[in-house]
């Protein structure tokens, strides 16, 4: 009972000191109309669980903008509100919802869903509508070939995932030589390997073995035992968070051993290192973030400020995965955008998303006359003991390559 | 030569799992004329459960397939007593229209309760496996077999040994003559419900063990499962066994063919000309 | 099949009827409030896009679902691989406006004739099977077509194809909109036909069938090829319409469930039932889509009702508000008794 009342006081002297606060601030912004963003995610359905950290990353930016008072626009400050739609991982209700959140519930500016095909279906209908659209979860470049002008990706493209993860392993010795590639069929994993197998032969590495199989089936105990027997030096496979653990799961089992597993989406989830314990060690990744880059931020957070806003929010005692930081970063190039326009227009803030060139915590943030971001670098991270360090390039890394992988029976 | 052996052992072993997952469709739909959609909703279930009494209380994952088996049987029990027996003498289409509207619940609720994260189980011996030569069998996958053709053993003596399972089978062959006869028609459909959600929720607990989970993992093992189920013919165990082995072998033995994103389309065309050339699968029944 | 014939009561006709022209005339009218000359006018906008993407949508599916009642409902052959249809219409204008520069109307006109060919091929083996193991069969079809599509490289694989993007949300929807007309004036019209009755025939006793003359290979195959028609002109207009297409949204078994269900919700076999679900299910799909963080309640909210659908009103929602106990407690407890153990 003490505790409460205790509680309610502690939260009247807040509101009255923040009230003071605003108060005193006088001559500073007046505030103006909300600005409405729109965004349809997955929370239910199959990709539920990375919908979830894509929401999670825009959330983190909404409180943080909104606590100081909101995207300030010619000397208003806009407090800002994000309209949320969960189209169930299905890209063909995503269409209509984005739709929804423009005619319905007024979006003036749309941030991206989750995965691919959804930014696809989406993008269209942000071209359609001419509301501008940063999407930070579809990686897949042919999304960017069409002219579309009104829908730009904070993201690096598919095909820098792994090719990071090539550049590193030409550095080490004894230098590795053969690659096995493993790949989903789906749009992103496709371009992920695809760039991989253009450009093993020019950093002297040959892929001996290629094969795809079906996304969402982590079924791939077949595919493994064939790449066994090739022993290859380097197991690389493009697919997505089920299918690295199967993958992992069935290296160990079968005795596949590499001097090199990297996945391209997976291990930097925290999921990956809880599913695997001990066996996730020495993986590698190709992520669009860590926690441990040392970019230096022209505004909003540094990047350990960033990391422990996220683990204050989130109450958790997991670092942010690298979808939660794009996401947000996502919301970080419409603020500036709409800054730099000093305009709410559409077409304003559609020009201003294709002049900006600023640094953040995710790394810099420039599109190329196709709207997709290939400024930033990727960087490769690998489990060592049970933790995430980022080991390449040797500018923002916390740690050295663990190399060679030791084989499976002597770990 | 080694390596087709390797795929043809892993071929089976997959093959294991589709038995294990397939038994309870197969009985359910045999009997009840229910098409279940929930099927792989109450596999996953299984999981969970395997997953949660490892995490918590480090029960090994073959220990906890009892477990599984006892809360799957209530839940399916309660299922069939409460929603489904409601609807039993409609038109097929019926049932699989409040089955698809169960499945639907089943993964919302598990959403709720277990969030999306991926869930794996992982025991220590997990990653180890049986070196004969240049084959490798791992240890876990043939645990998976053993239990699978346990579970066949366990169906095949529940059907033809015992009172229940003859009382099954009478309300499976005529409904109207098995109530003539004091069957009390209620309790036996909800009886062989509950059976066919056990024997999910122990495939559950195997599948916990080598795959992760979330709560829309089960989806793709009920297609499999009707796969499995139509490959091997309707109405017998042995059907079941044959059907999901061959699956499992068609599945992996695709993987090393020159495409292997095609496995899932190799596997439902064989499953097409299977069905065309013998319309009541390899091993079913004729009447 | 429990709905059995087309039942259209008195009382649904004096006042669903005038009711019914009212809404048609209201769905084809309130478009044209969007064209610039109404708007000029000082005309109310009464369709704005996003009125036009879902009644777009509502179209699409009554199409999918009329069609898919041709062959389900009416032949009594549940088809779970009409999405391919689906599919092979998208894809076939999708190559021809995308990869060959056809112009849409012409590549729409063949994308029922491939989906026919394609129905044509299948269906007569696959029309020797019955009940279940058609079902799985033609399953099996929907999920290995969509499965090549996606390996093979000419159709884009699984990149999916980009069309361009047409700016005319009239267009789409008249499209739909006659698509769905012509799908059932089609129902129509073969309910009144000698075909019609050889399907129903089909349908209850297909020996029977055969015995009293009717060629019953003939009508299934001639009844799944305008299934297969119709849901390929659909997937045509969706093509150009979505501008993009990949295997993920135009081979989802999910949306043959979709068709299923609302054929079976409305009232499976008849003319009306089809479009009365395929109207009420997809609003309340839509409805519930929203909602947030609040999703995962809205989807266990959809499995709720679907089966207090499935087990209160199995005739379907056209025979539950037409039939003549409508709305009582005894049809509740008639349809319970009929169906329960």
């Amino acid at each position: 009972m003490r505790r409460e009342k205790l509680g309610i006081l502690l939260a009247l002297t807040a509101v009255v000191v923040t009230a003071c606060g605003g108060a005193s601030g006088g001559g500073t912004p007046t505030t103006g109309a909300a600005i409405v963003f729109g965004a349809a995610v997955s929370l239910t359905g199959a990709q539920s669980k990375e919908g979830g950290l894509t929401k999670q990353g825009y959330d983190l930016w909404l409180d943080w903008i909104n606590q100081r008072g909101g995207i300030v626009v010619n000397g208003v400050k806009h407090p800002v509100q994000i309209k949320y739609e969960d189209d169930q991982s299905t890209p063909n209700l995503s269409a209509t919802l984005v739709q929804k959140l423009i005619t319905d519930e007024k979006a003036q500016f749309i941030l991206g869903p989750y995965g691919s095909a959804a930014t696809a279906t989406d993008a269209i209908v942000a071209e359609k509508n001419g509301v501008p659209m940063v999407e930070a979860n579809g990686a897949a470049q042919s999304i960017f070939s069409k002219g579309y002008k009104f829908t730009f990706g904070v993201l690096s493209p598919a095909n820098k995932y792994l090719t990071g993860v090539l550049d590193m392993a030409a550095t080490l010795s004894p230098k590795p030589t053969t690659i096995a590639m493993l790949t989903a069929n789906d749009n992103f994993s496709v371009e992920v390997a695809k760039a991989v197998e253009d450009y093993a032969p020019t950093k002297g590495f040959q892929v001996i073995f290629t094969k795809q199989y079906p996304a969402a089936a982590p079924e791939v105990s077949g595919l493994i035992s064939q790449a066994a027997r090739l022993n290859p030096d380097i197991v690389m496979n493009s697919g997505h968070l089920a299918e690295s653990i199967a993958i992992n799961k069935g290296a160990k089992q079968l005795g596949l051993n590499a001097k090199i597993f990297a996945y391209s989406v997976g291990p930097s989830t925290p999921d990956f290192i809880k599913a695997l314990g001990p066996d996730a060690n020495y993986v590698f990744d190709g992520s669009q973030w860590t926690p441990q880059v040392k970019y230096k931020p022209s505004f909003y957070l540094s990047v350990s400020e960033y990391v422990k806003a996220y683990k204050t929010k989130y109450s958790t005692t997991d670092d942010p995965d690298y979808h939660v930081a794009e996401s947000t970063a996502a919301c970080l190039a419409f603020q500036k955008a709409i800054e730099n326009a000093g305009s709410l227009d559409a077409t304003k803030v559609r020009d201003a998303l294709a002049g900006l060139d600023v640094m953040t915590f995710f790394g810099q943030i420039k599109f190329d006359s196709r709207g997709i971001n290939t400024f930033k670098p990727m960087v490769v991270e690998q489990i060592q003991n049970g933790t995430h360090y980022t080991v390449f390039p040797a500018d923002v890394a916390n740690g050295k390559p663990q190399y060679p992988t030791p084989p499976w029976s002597s770990r | 030569m080694s390596q087709f052996t390797q795929q043809v052992i892993l071929g089976l072993l997959l093959g294991g799992i589709y038995v294990a997952v397939a038994l309870g469709f197969s009985l359910v739909w045999g009997i009840l004329n229910i098409v279940n959609l929930a099927h792989g909703a109450l596999v996953i279930v299984g999981s969970y459960i395997t997953w949660d009494l490892f995490t918590r209380w480090h029960i090994d994952p073959f220990l906890s397939l009892p477990i599984d088996a006892l809360v799957l049987f209530v839940i399916g029990y309660a299922l069939q007593r409460g929603v489904i027996n409601r609807v039993i003498r409609a038109p097929l289409l019926f049932t699989f229209l409040l089955t698809f509207g169960i499945n639907l619940i089943i993964v919302s609720l598990l959403l709720l309760i277990f969030t999306p994260d991926f869930r794996s189980v992982t025991p220590s011996y997990s990653g180890n496996g049986l070196h004969l030569g240049s084959v490798t069998i791992p240890y876990i996958r043939f645990g998976g077999l053993v239990v699978a053709f346990l579970l066949a053993g366990a169906m095949w003596t529940i059907l033809n040994r015992t009172r229940i399972g003859a009382a099954i089978l009478a309300v499976g062959a005529d409904r109207d003559a098995a109530q003539l006869v004091g069957i009390d028609l209620r309790h036996m459909y909800a009886l062989t419900f509950g059976i066919g959600a056990a024997f999910a929720g122990v495939a559950g607990g195997i599948i916990s063990t080598f795959q992760s989970i979330t709560p829309t993992a089960g989806d793709p093992y009920t297609l499999q499962a009707f796969a499995v189920v139509i490959l091997g013919g309707l109405g017998r165990v042995s059907a079941t066994v044959l059907g999901g082995l061959t699956f499992g072998l068609i599945e992996i033995l695709g993987q090393s063919g020159p495409g292997p994103g095609y496995a899932n389309a190799i596997a439902f065309v064989v499953l097409v000309i299977v069905l065309v050339v013998r319309p009541r699968g390899l091993l079913g029944r004729l009447a | 099949m429990i709905a059995r014939e087309e039942r259209v009561p008195r009382s649904l006709r004096r006042f669903a009827l005038p009711i019914g022209i009212a809404l048609l005339a209201f769905v084809i009218l309130v478009p044209l409030t969007s064209t610039d000359a109404a708007q000029q006018a000082g005309l109310p906008l009464l369709a704005d896009k996003l009125w036009f993407r879902i009644a777009t949508t509502v179209a699409m599916f009554v199409v999918m679902a009329s069609a898919w009642n041709i062959i389900g409902g009416l032949t009594g052959y549940a088809s779970f691989g009409n999405v391919a249809f689906f599919g092979i219409g998208a894809y076939t204008v999708g190559v021809l406006v995308s990869s060959r520069g056809w112009p849409f109307p012409l590549a729409l006109i063949v994308a029922p004739v491939t989906a026919t060919v394609f129905a044509l091929i299948v269906g007569i083996p696959l029309l020797r099977l019955r009940g279940h193991y058609f079902a799985v069969a033609t399953l099996g079809i929907g999920v290995a077509v969509g499965e090549v599509v996606n390996n093979l490289a000419p159709l884009g694989a699984s990149t999916g194809l980009f069309l361009p993007i047409v700016r005319s949300d009239l267009l789409f929807f008249y499209l739909m909109l006659g698509a769905a007309a012509l799908a059932v004036c089609s129902t129509w019209l073969i309910l009144r036909t000698r075909f019609g009755y050889g399907l129903l025939a089909i349908r209850e006793n297909e020996e029977a069938a055969k015995i009293i003359g009717v060629n019953t290979n003939l009508y299934k195959v001639a009844a799944f090829c305008i299934a297969a028609a119709l849901t390929g002109l659909a997937g045509g207009i969706f093509a150009q319409w979505n501008s993009f297409i990949n295997q993920e949204n135009v081979f989802a078994i999910s949306d043959n469930v979709q068709m299923i269900l609302m054929a079976v919700v409305g009232g499976a076999g008849t003319v009306l039932g089809p479009v009365a679900g395929a109207i009420s299910l997809e609003l309340i799909i839509q409805t519930l889509a929203g909602g947030g963080s609040k999703a995962v309640y809205s989807q266990i909210g959809l499995g709720v009702l679907l089966a207090v659908c499935v087990i209160f009103i199995p005739r379907g929602v056209i025979d539950f508000f037409g039939g003549q106990s409508r709305l009582s407690l005894r049809y509740l407890r008639q349809t319970l008794r009929e169906t329960s153990a």
